[in-house]
């Protein structure tokens, strides 16, 4: 490893960073916006989250009595920067991600309890009864949401391996596997349906993983006056701020590379760099589709749910739900043909 | 150099996710130094908030650590009913479900060979 590339990686993962926090900003403008445009509001401009975040930084930033002053602080910076790891294993695009072939699904699976886990630290943190619940709260949210997201990842990597059992250069876990093989091309009507099961639980898992409503019981501002974050102010709180929207945006990127990697750069004959600028914009265009949803969507419909009810629609609903499409998945190779000779 | 630990199913490479993580907590660190450092200690702006009621004592305040998971528990109830009986206290118990559990894993073992 060169000194050239090393500076590159540098190069590259400071604007990965950059772009993905300024994207990541605009898409919970577009959120918020068409989240009130919903409910009959004209919503705060594109503009707000950054005009929030301008406004926390000049905001005092508070270390109450009684919390523990280092942990307290370092929260929000790991929250931060493992949200903003996320974003360099995610292909943006056509462009590879930066830290391509360096880590797969499962990786990123537990990567995504990062941020959560700094979360639940700062709360715990604080030193307030009421953090100290949102924290609790979030830890069983944690562990509720992780186990239908394993059973799709599983499901997902187990098609992979059926469907290319002879590939020795295909890791089953590798996002580039699925860049590189559509999964709805690859399977029939089982399959199809299976994987539209999976599809369905990882959008509602998102909500979850964001702890947005109606998951959003570590916070609930409306009974524990915003739990986990009641004692955060200033900096440290735009950082956890920051965190929230980037991890979004890596949570909506992970669904668009498992399910929808497809480029437009193919069907309007481009390539070189117009390519890939057309490629990311749709990209991120792909996310906005994604997020509405996962978030925006269920956000105006639902309200939050009490924390049994969390555990029991993630861990018995979701589950059975992805335990289907395992099942349908692995029933597909042999199924569909069938069903094709009945059928004519 | 070469840190990649491979499966035949996955891979991943410790030492550049913390070279990404060295990075991007550096990148925090940064934003973080964008922002307002001061306030004003020793007032009541640095008092937990309660809303508005008076903190009664600092232990009586926290919540306890029985009950970390109380919702997971909740939503678990009949299958931690049943789970926690086993739990009586008594190591003969216990022994005599190790014996239980090893026989019945013995078993699989043996029918799965001979199947």
């Amino acid at each position: 490893m060169g000194l050239d590339f090393f500076l590159f990686s540098i190069l590259f993962v400071f604007l990965t960073m950059g772009l993905g926090l300024v994207v990541a900003l605009f898409i919970r403008g577009i959120d918020r916006k068409l989240t009130a445009h919903m409910q009959a509001r004209i919503g705060p401009p594109l503009r707000q989250p950054f005009l929030d975040i301008g406004k926390l930084f000049g905001k005092d930033t508070i270390i109450p009595e009684n919390s523990i002053p280092w942990l307290y602080n370092l929260a929000p910076i790991a929250c931060f920067a493992s949200a903003a790891t996320l974003l360099f294993y995610i292909p943006l695009g056509s462009l590879d991600s930066v830290l391509a072939g360096r880590g797969d699904l499962v990786l990123l699976t537990y990567l995504l309890l990062l941020p959560s886990l700094a979360l639940t630290l700062g709360g715990f943190a604080s030193g307030s009864p009421y953090a100290t619940v949102g924290a609790q709260r979030e830890m069983v949210t944690m562990v509720s949401y992780e186990f239908p997201i394993i059973i799709g990842v599983v499901a997902l990597a187990w098609q992979m391996t059926m469907l290319f059992p002879f590939d020795p250069n295909l890791y089953a876990f590798s996002l580039s596997a699925f860049s590189a093989h559509l999964v709805w091309a690859e399977v029939g009507l089982f399959g199809w349906v299976g994987l539209a099961l999976i599809l369905f639980v990882f959008l509602l898992v998102t909500t979850g993983e964001l702890a947005k409503v109606p998951f959003d019981v570590g916070e609930a501002e409306t009974e524990i006056a915003g739990g986990l974050l009641a004692e955060y102010s200033g900096r440290n709180l735009a950082l956890f701020y920051l965190g929230d929207c980037i991890k979004a945006v890596a949570m909506g990127g992970i669904i668009v590379a498992i399910f929808f990697p497809f480029n437009l750069s193919p069907l309007l004959s481009i390539s070189g760099l117009q390519a890939n600028a057309v490629d990311l914009l749709f990209f991120f265009v792909k996310i906005i589709i994604v997020l509405f949803f996962s978030l925006m969507l269920i956000r105006v419909g639902v309200a939050r749910l009490k924390i049994n009810q969390v555990v029991d629609v993630q861990w018995f609903t979701f589950s059975l739900i992805c335990i289907v499409g395992l099942l349908l998945v692995w029933v597909d190779p042999w199924l569909s043909p069938v069903l094709g000779i009945l059928g004519g | 150099m070469q840190s990649i630990l491979t499966t035949p199913s996955g891979y991943w490479d410790p030492l550049m996710w913390l070279f990404g993580l060295a990075v991007a907590i550096g990148f925090a660190l940064f934003i973080r130094s964008l922002g307002q450092k001061s306030y004003n200690k020793e007032t009541d702006q640095t008092k937990p908030f309660i809303s508005g009621n008076p903190e009664v004592s600092k232990s009586e305040s926290h919540v306890k650590a029985s009950n970390l998971y109380w919702g997971f528990m909740e939503s678990l109830k009949s299958y931690y009913s049943k789970i926690m009986r086993f739990h009586t206290g008594n190591v003969n118990d216990y022994v005599l479900l190790l014996v239980f559990v090893i026989a019945v894993m013995f078993l699989i073992i043996v029918l799965a060979g001979v199947i």
